[in-house]
């Protein structure tokens, strides 16, 4: 494993250290100290392990494909950005636009997530364990969002084919988003998404799973026909 | 884009508030060069209000203290850069001392007035103000921190931050973002007689907090209030001699995260700005849209 102190390098040398080592063969990383800096840990699109020990700032993981990033602290605006596939776990809470235009992977939050968690998002998994802001899911095209507790106003506003699950309170649905039963197997899903990625809250999540509401697009808002709709989804 | 800041010392005991306050804002420089300034709340001054009088351009400042002699006994003068401080056992309301104070020169300005707040800003980077002000040596219990990108109204010492909330003693605000109705609000008050000293929108807010207080309201319904009074983005940051709070606009626009330990309430743009000063382990957290909070000492 490799370790490195942050101290007093900066943003770019460390990023740079992590490509390097990467070239050279090492997959598994410590990074200490990371004293909530801004852009750590983006474009990494090889299939390692990074456990950042402590806070990070902006942009973490942004843009990456591939690997598993830990973060034993919170995390600033634009956690994920934009990630094509990996995993990214964060102990804590995350600023805004949490796992925004995500195009596939898994963004688990253990705390609360700020406003905008999973705007835009193209497909992938948002898991948080405590609640979301304002405007979470807009406009989100595809992919699965479970926000355990309260979500804020404006909920799943102008979603296309992105499904969201809530276990606590809606302040407020978006526009166009409406709440459906979910099925069978969308429970068998969540209980399984627990036990994956919450395993310390999973029987407690997994004993409230029939609280759990479904918000889908009330498809109002779309603007295609249904011959249109299949070239979009087979485009995504 | 700027940066805010704001501490609270929870030992109720004084501590280097200027230092913490200070280091705070150096993490978050890169948000602002154009002009960095705190807000500062040291032991209460039993016999006087401190006044921080930004001196303009024409008069010495032994000429404006001897003017303000017939307003009360003057116990301390100092003067630093741009800066006459003086401590005076104000014997008249402050409206009426304002007056007679900014008709002695023009460019004057009464930057800060209370017992125990202490405004000083000024252009530049964090870093500068050190090294002119020396406030790292400043003890007290609570205080605010603004580093300012220019995006709209000039870049001077009275476009500066923080606020100083014009004539209401020991009230001042940071704040990060655009107030858009700012011109139609401005409008109403000067209509009202209400003097702005400058073009910077953030400068609403302490008049409107002074305003609001002064009808009798208490902090925690300016800051709910303000939520729908004020459009825009907004977050900002108030403090008074026993408090600090902070509101956020109903569509979270700008940062701000805070923590509350023990020992103290840290809240800063960036969690840069807080994990820079504080070691050991507490949970940083971005607040949500619409969301209010007050911390008293």
């Amino acid at each position: 494993m490799a370790e490195i102190i942050c101290d007093n390098q900066s943003t770019r040398h460390i990023n740079l250290q992590i490509k390097q080592l990467i070239n050279q063969g090492e997959t598994t990383f410590l990074i200490k100290e990371p004293k909530a800096r801004h852009n750590l840990g983006v474009a990494i699109l090889q299939p390692v392990n990074i456990t950042f020990d402590g806070s990070v700032g902006y942009y973490c993981a942004g843009m990456i494909d591939g690997p598993t990033i830990r973060v034993k602290g919170s995390a600033g605006w634009g956690l994920a950005e934009s990630m094509m596939n990996g995993t990214v776990i964060v102990e804590s809470c995350v600023g805004n636009g949490a796992a925004a235009s995500i195009r596939g992977g898994t963004v688990v939050i253990h705390d609360d997530a700020a406003a905008r968690l999973g705007v835009s998002m193209k497909g992938g998994l948002i898991l948080v364990a405590g609640n979301c802001g304002y405007m979470a899911g807009f406009m989100a095209q595809k992919g699965i969002m479970i926000v355990c507790g309260d979500t804020g106003e404006a909920f799943a506003d102008s979603m296309y084919e992105s499904v969201c699950f809530v276990g606590g309170e809606i302040a407020e649905l978006g526009n166009d988003a409406i709440i459906e039963e979910p099925t069978e197997e969308d429970l068998r899903f969540l209980t399984l998404t627990f036990s994956n990625y919450l395993p310390q809250k999973s029987e407690y999540l997994s004993n409230n799973v029939r609280k759990y509401k479904k918000i889908v697009s009330g498809r109002k808002l779309w603007n295609f026909n249904k011959k249109e709709r299949e070239i979009w989804r087979e485009a995504l | 884009m700027c940066g805010i800041v704001g501490f609270l010392d929870k030992t109720k005991s004084r501590t280097t508030v200027g230092k913490i306050v200070l280091q705070m804002l150096n993490a978050l420089g890169a948000r602002g060069p154009d002009s960095a300034g705190v807000a500062l709340y040291g032991q209460k001054k039993d016999k006087g209000m401190v006044v921080q009088i930004k001196l303009g351009k024409q008069k010495e400042a032994t000429f404006i203290v001897e003017q303000l002699e017939e307003f009360g006994t003057i116990s301390e003068v100092k003067i630093v850069a741009e800066y006459l401080r003086l401590v005076i056992s104000l014997e008249v309301d402050i409206a009426s001392f304002l007056k007679v104070v900014e008709s002695l020169d023009p460019g004057i300005e009464v930057v800060s007035l209370g017992a125990q707040l202490e405004v000083v800003k000024q252009v530049g980077t964090p870093k500068n103000l050190e090294s002119t002000y020396n406030i790292s040596s400043f003890t007290g219990t609570h205080g605010l921190g603004h580093t300012r990108l220019s995006t709209e109204s000039r870049v001077d010492l009275s476009h500066s931050q923080p606020f100083w909330a014009y004539g209401y003693a020991d009230l001042a605000i940071v704040h990060n973002g655009h107030i858009t109705n700012y011109h139609t609000m401005r409008r109403l008050y000067e209509q009202r007689g209400i003097e702005f000293h400058t073009d910077n929108d953030s400068e609403i807010i302490g008049i409107y907090f002074a305003d609001q207080l002064s009808k009798g309201m208490v902090l925690q319904e300016v800051l709910e209030a303000s939520l729908t009074d004020f459009d825009g983005s907004f977050s900002y940051l108030v403090s008074t001699p026993d408090s600090i709070g902070f509101a956020k606009d109903p569509f979270a626009f700008k940062p701000l995260l805070f923590t509350e330990t023990d020992d103290f309430v840290a809240i800063a743009t960036e969690e840069i700005a807080i994990r820079s000063v504080f070691s050991g382990s507490y949970t940083v957290r971005e607040s949500q849209s619409k969301e209010i909070h007050i911390w008293q000492k």
